[in-house]
């Protein structure tokens, strides 16, 4: 009988995971070392330890694999080290320099540095070729283009070795005809280079907005199609039949010819499917309302998700650049294992952002780190075992975080060794919190109504803490936990997703006719090319939102409309609707004021059937069999100060479903620790994740 | 520490009020109607504790910050008990210690179990605020009567009721009453929206905690300032700046700056000329900004940003009636731009002999325009300050060249300017040029930042272009030697192209012009720090190439000769180029 494997291959900057399923819902996790300059050896290394583990070969387990999802940071990557291509820009006469201007801005946090720098140009000045057209606010053509300036460009380029060219004019939201002629050209003069033009990339209103993402896509698009190529002939020479599938920053997922165009959208795709397993790990207690936080050894991510819906990004600075089109709102701060703890000159003890990384790492690895880090904390505060983790291949030393912390945080302060640790512990603790209130908070989400879902190495140590700081009395630690984006992938839906701009004033005068098939026409060809891929009728669906705002204002609130059609008929619900977002977000809302249609948006689904769920064997509420041992481990007094507590210690690996773990406890899987806090309980659900709840 | 605070309780507050402070200002540019707000960041949120005293500044615009802390004194002092749960009160008068009309600020007492515990504060420069010129700025008003609608300290909200009489009676005297209505609401719901987030601080801390947290954050920030001062040597130190005449013949006005140093304490002393009947004078409470920015451009200190900053400064702006300790009537609406950059050049410069391995370039000076018209798309009436025809070049430091685009010095690259994009949709214009200026920007070892230029017609109609500030002769100053040859290139200037040819303004003017004519705004760059010559000769070539210098503007102010076809350096040339230049 035919196998039916999924596997989903997450390529971070350090280590590569493997989810891989089957169709009777065994799931299971690999890691290999990732290899940066080819991506296809740390995915080879991975096939063979799956080969290994399911005892056939990789060309015999990639034949029966109907789904392989790779989720990539290579595209990151490349904007962080400055390895795009050589760009050049062709664009409207006396705008060459919006780019640059970046709106006139110094970022905050700066305002009186003297030393904080410009951000680097994707394209230097003298690549920015300016052409003579334009169009109104109105559509109407201004200024006809003069093809010779695009010619002359072309020229420049030539001689300058450009790799890839941008084009992007004023208003060619409103009428692409002057975009779609100076790219004809360019084809023409510069066949073989990489073109991204501005209302192809990122359809919608906002000049800067929209050059500077189209400018991102053809710095990085080169780049991420030789990984896209180079992974797509591996697996094909391995045996896939299936095309590979990329995972996308917005949560979708689009083949590697279809993601090179537009690479701008897999720019942060490593932590975006989280929300998908974040929602799989949550639905069978009934829960589609969640944070998940994901902490590793550098980093921290956060995603939101409400209703089964996740906080999408858009026109927003990402790594100094801005960037328009859609991404699943990932938080993410300098906040992870490594962190150092240190004193600033105001005498504040800080943690972060700087990191101990890999090496020399924290204190305890005995790799030559001297700076205590929240990892050092952890093992004096009792959460970690230095003999345990992978299950003792990491061997950690509890002197050296003693001392790092005695020498750089608690003799300075008068403290002793434990309170400065758990000091640490709480000031990460505190930053990480303040990361989960912009995504939730700020935005007007209620962090009462979520649970929280903790993820990464490190993130089971604290979740308990974090979920108390932010008022959250249910938390859910998958076993997975540690490769949690690798399997989100597994299990996520095909989507593509569209956007138009569609300026219209929303009264009874409105044309509703023209929204509707402007609806259509963006859904029908992601409908077509998700039938040709195989989905039936029954598995495709979509979603529709618009930017709505009150006239006069210049940003949009987005409200969701789901399947709703736009009519004169639903226009009181819209409204309504528009006033609630806008009262929750901002404390009011003007119900008499007219309100005006910007962008619609629509979301369409290609739905994958999800693997069975494992199913792990029941007990009884008595854990007392997976003891493992007892310890000293250190928690809050309460008030200000700390105690030490005779602390219970489980072996994750023997727990049983139903089993009851009451903090203060502590339970050890292999590449992570559960730190129940007191007043929290644990308990093993049957598909493999802990649910801890407060009393 | 003096108090008995812990230090991770500490940072969490710590946190709390930054967020705070954050919320409030997304919530208003979110909201907001007129592109000063939504899109140009032109307002800054504070917050200020039951004592009035200013805990936390945020991130925003100097020149608001500074007068904030004077005019919420006057606020709390104008009402004494006089304040209940719900009330909100609205003020933009300088003789209440507000900076000019425009900068309309709403301050929200915030109660706490029946006590008052803080204010949140939102300050924002409205688009207009009615009088005899649209926008505000009105070159020809010869007492501040004449500017516009003058709001000393009333209460919009009286116990959470809105005063809808009195909010009727002050919108009906501003123009574009739509977009004035929209932006009062957007303040109303920033400092609620901060007045939540308190709130729950609160309930999570206590009062006595948080108070004693604010308290210590307030100390943290005086120490900073006074171990600063602390390291300069004690002594009289002076210096001063000089306004240009902008078109109202009284000439060019020098600012004088004093500063005593003795231990940790710092007196400043300002003496400027007496006012004149012109918009340039400066009240107190904006004076305060000006003196405060120049002490913080020298300071460069981290945050906590907070009055604790101030405790070690004693500051006598000068007699009653002069230029920067003016008094009714003398008008001022231009003052948040000049003379406020003017004082901060001066107070800077003094400070740095003190210190003169702190120096660093001044930003280009705001030299702005407003616009004003009839809309014939929806038949309304509009009025804006236009953000993007502000910006300027920053000062190069001792570190690195000046950032291009990024100024004024006011606004210390707080600003954004708006997508074009979004302008056009919101006012009927076309923007034909925002870009930078070669030569702009100040030759030295590091270059100053280049200035922009931004070049509007209008559509359908004819449009009102009002202009304010200066910068428009003499250049934004250098530092450590730094000195430019081709200093007309690197002022601002007002260019109206008509089919009558080319008309340059470097005074404050109303110009009407019509479809088919443009108003190009050309804004000064940064000054640049240290000697020219000692520029490596491939970063002028990098700088060539790139159009930010000429090739001429490499040969005279650089003594770099630079091929201009291949924009390869010549290398025996300016080898002897520079020798002469060093010798002469």
């Amino acid at each position: 009988m035919k196998k039916k494997y999924r596997l989903g291959i997450d390529a971070g900057g350090t280590f590569t995971d493997f989810v891989f399923s089957d169709d009777q819902g065994n799931v299971r996790l690999f890691k290999s070392t990732s290899t940066p300059d080819d991506g296809t050896q740390a995915i080879d290394a991975g096939l063979q330890q799956i080969s290994a583990a399911v005892g056939r070969s990789i060309e015999d387990i990639l034949a029966d694999t109907d789904l392989c999802i790779n989720g990539t940071t290579v595209a990151l990557n490349a904007l962080i080290q400055f390895k795009g291509v050589k760009v050049g820009l062709i664009c409207t006469a006396g705008h060459e320099d919006s780019i640059e201007i970046r709106l006139g801005h110094k970022e905050d946090g700066y305002r009186y540095d003297a030393k904080y720098p410009p951000a680097r140009m994707l394209v230097p000045r003298y690549l920015r070729f300016p052409v003579r057209e334009r169009t109104r606010s109105d559509g109407q053509e201004y200024t006809p283009l003069h093809e010779e300036d695009v010619r002359a460009a072309c020229d420049l380029f030539r001689k300058e070795g450009v790799e890839a060219v941008v084009i992007s004019f004023v208003w060619s939201v409103l009428d692409a005809s002057h975009e779609k002629r100076a790219a004809e050209i360019v084809r023409e003069c510069l066949p073989g280079v990489f073109l991204s033009v501005g209302s192809e990339v990122f359809p919608q209103t906002r000049e800067y907005t929209r050059t500077s993402t189209t400018v991102l896509n053809a710095y990085l698009g080169p780049v991420l199609q030789k990984y896209v190529e180079g992974i797509d002939a591996y697996m094909r020479g391995r045996g896939l039949r299936a095309p590979v599938q990329y995972f996308q920053s917005n949560g979708g997922m689009a083949t590697g010819r279809a993601m090179s165009q537009k690479s701008v959208y897999a720019i942060n795709s490593g932590p975006a499917s989280a929300p998908q397993a974040g929602l799989y790990f949550a639905k069978p207690l009934d829960i589609d309302n969640i944070i998940t936080v994901d902490m590793g050894g550098t980093s921290f991510d956060i995603t939101l998700t409400q209703g089964g819906r996740t906080n999408i990004s858009k026109n927003i600075d990402f790594l100094r650049y801005r960037i328009g089109v859609p991404m699943i709102q990932v938080e993410t701060l300098g906040a992870g294992g490594g962190s150092i703890a240190w004193i600033d000159p105001s005498g504040l003890l800080r943690v972060g952002p700087q990191s101990a990384g890999a090496v020399p790492g924290p204190a305890c690895y005995g790799r030559g780190g001297r700076e205590p880090t929240v990892t050092d904390a952890n093992v004096v505060l009792g959460y970690l075992h230095p003999e345990h983790l992978l299950r003792g291949r990491l061997k950690l030393d509890r002197q050296a975080s003693i001392d790092a912390i005695r020498d750089r945080v608690a003799t300075p302060f008068g403290m002793t060794v434990e309170e400065a640790a758990y000091g640490i512990f709480k000031i990460v603790n505190n930053n990480m919190v303040g990361g989960m209130r912009r995504v939730s908070i700020e935005r007007g989400y209620d962090p009462r109504d979520f649970a929280l879902l903790g993820a990464g190495g490190a993130g089971p140590l604290h979740i308990t803490a974090l979920a108390a700081e932010m008022g959250i009395r249910k938390v859910l630690v998958p076993k997975l936990a540690s490769g949690l984006c690798a399997f989100g992938q597994i299990i996520s839906d095909v989507k593509y997703n569209y956007l138009a701009a569609c300026p219209m004033r929303l009264d009874e005068r409105a044309d509703f006719e023209a929204v509707r098939r402007l609806y259509v026409s963006i859904e029908d060809a992601a409908v077509a090319s998700l039938k040709a891929e195989g989905f039936a009728d029954a598995d495709i669906s979509i979603e529709r939102s618009m930017d709505l705002r009150y006239v006069g204002q210049v940003h949009e609130c987005t409200v969701e409309l789901g399947s709703m059609e736009v009519s004169l008929e639903t226009l009181p619900e819209i409204r309504g609707r528009l006033d609630r977002v806008h009262r929750q977000l901002f404390t009011y809302d003007e119900p008499d004021s007219l309100a005006e249609l910007v962008n619609i948006e629509s979301t369409v689904y290609g739905r994958v059937p999800k693997p069975n769920p494992p199913r792990y064997p029941k007990g009884g509420a008595d854990a007392s069999h997976a003891l493992d041992h007892v310890r000293d481990a250190v928690f809050s007094d309460g008030g200000t100060g700390v105690r030490r507590v005779s602390t219970p210690v489980f072996d994750g690996s023997k727990l049983l479903a139903g089993n009851v773990v009451s903090g203060p406890a502590v339970i050890e899987e292999e590449t992570t620790s559960i730190v129940v806090e007191p007043g929290w309980k644990a308990v093993l659900d049957s598909q493999g994740s802990y649910v801890l709840t407060q009393d | 520490m003096g108090r008995n605070v812990d230090r991770i309780t500490l940072s969490v507050v710590r946190g709390v009020l930054e967020t705070t402070q954050r919320e409030m200002t997304l919530t208003l540019e979110k909201t907001a109607r007129s592109s000063v707000f939504n899109t140009a960041h032109d307002y800054s949120n504070a917050l200020f504790n039951h004592r009035a005293e200013m805990i936390l500044q945020g991130q925003d615009i100097p020149i608001h910050l500074g007068s904030l802390m004077p005019a919420m004194k006057a606020v709390a002092g104008f009402f004494g008990d006089d304040l209940a749960e719900g009330d909100v009160i609205y003020h933009n008068d300088p003789r209440y210690m507000g900076s000019h009309i425009l900068d309309c600020c709403m301050y929200n007492p915030v109660f706490y179990k029946g006590e008052l515990v803080f204010w949140t504060v939102c300050k924002g420069h409205v688009t207009d605020i009615g009088g005899p010129v649209p926008a505000g700025y009105n070159p020809d008003a010869k007492e501040l009567y004449a500017e516009g609608l003058h709001i000393p300290p009333v209460k919009l909200w009286d116990r959470g009721k809105e005063r809808k009489d009195v909010v009727n009676f002050m919108l009906a005297n501003m123009r574009a009453r739509r977009d004035q209505e929209g932006d009062l609401r957007a303040q109303y719901g920033a400092v609620k929206v901060g007045e939540r987030n308190l709130i729950a601080l609160l309930d999570k801390y206590g009062v006595q905690t948080v108070q004693d947290c604010i308290d210590e954050l307030m100390d943290m920030a005086d120490r900073q300032m006074r171990g600063l001062i602390a390291t300069l040597p004690d002594g009289v130190y002076e210096d001063s700046a000089v306004v240009e005449d902008a078109g109202h013949g009284y000439g060019d006005l020098e600012i004088k700056a004093r500063i005593e140093i003795r231990g940790d304490q710092c007196k400043i002393r300002i003496d400027s000329p007496p006012q004149i009947p012109y918009f340039i004078n400066s009240y107190a409470g904006n004076s305060v900004s000006g003196v405060y920015l120049g002490l913080m451009m020298f300071a460069q200190v981290d945050p906590p940003y907070n009055e604790g900053l101030y405790r070690c400064v004693e500051l006598d702006l000068g007699p009653k009636g002069t230029l920067c300790n003016a008094v009714e009537p003398a008008p001022c609406v231009n003052c948040t731009t000049t003379p406020m950059e003017t004082l901060a050049d001066a107070v800077r410069k003094a400070l740095e002999k003190a210190a003169p391995d702190r120096a660093v370039a001044s930003w280009g000076h705001a030299n702005g325009v407003n616009i004003a018209g009839q809309d014939s798309r929806n038949r309304e009436e509009y009025v804006s300050m236009i953000l993007a025809s502000i910006i300027s070049g920053a000062g190069a430091t001792a570190y690195m060249d000046g950032w291009h685009a990024c100024g004024p010095q006011c606004c210390f690259g707080a600003l954004t300017s708006g997508d074009i994009e979004v302008l056009e949709y919101s006012y009927p214009i076309i923007i034909h040029r925002y870009g930078l200026m070669t030569d702009s920007g100040g030759a030295g070892k590091y270059r100053g930042g280049s200035g922009t230029v931004w070049e509007v017609e209008p559509i359908d109609h004819e449009m009102t272009v009002i202009t304010f500030g200066e910068g428009r002769r003499f250049p934004a100053l250098g530092a450590a030697g730094a000195e430019s040859q081709m200093t007309d290139a690197k002022v601002g200037r007002l260019v109206v192209s008509s089919a009558a040819g080319e008309k340059i303004y470097r005074e404050n003017v109303l110009v009407t012009i019509k479809p088919g004519e443009r108003a190009a705004n050309h804004n000064p760059g940064g000054g640049g720090y240290g000697n020219p010559l000692e520029r490596p000769a491939d970063r002028v070539a990098d700088d060539v190439r790139n159009g930010i210098v000429s090739v001429d503007g490499a040969r005279l102010e650089y003594g770099v000769v630079i091929d201009p076809s291949t924009f390869a350096v010549d290398e025996a040339a300016t080898r002897r180029a520079r020798q002469e230049r060093t010798a002469a």
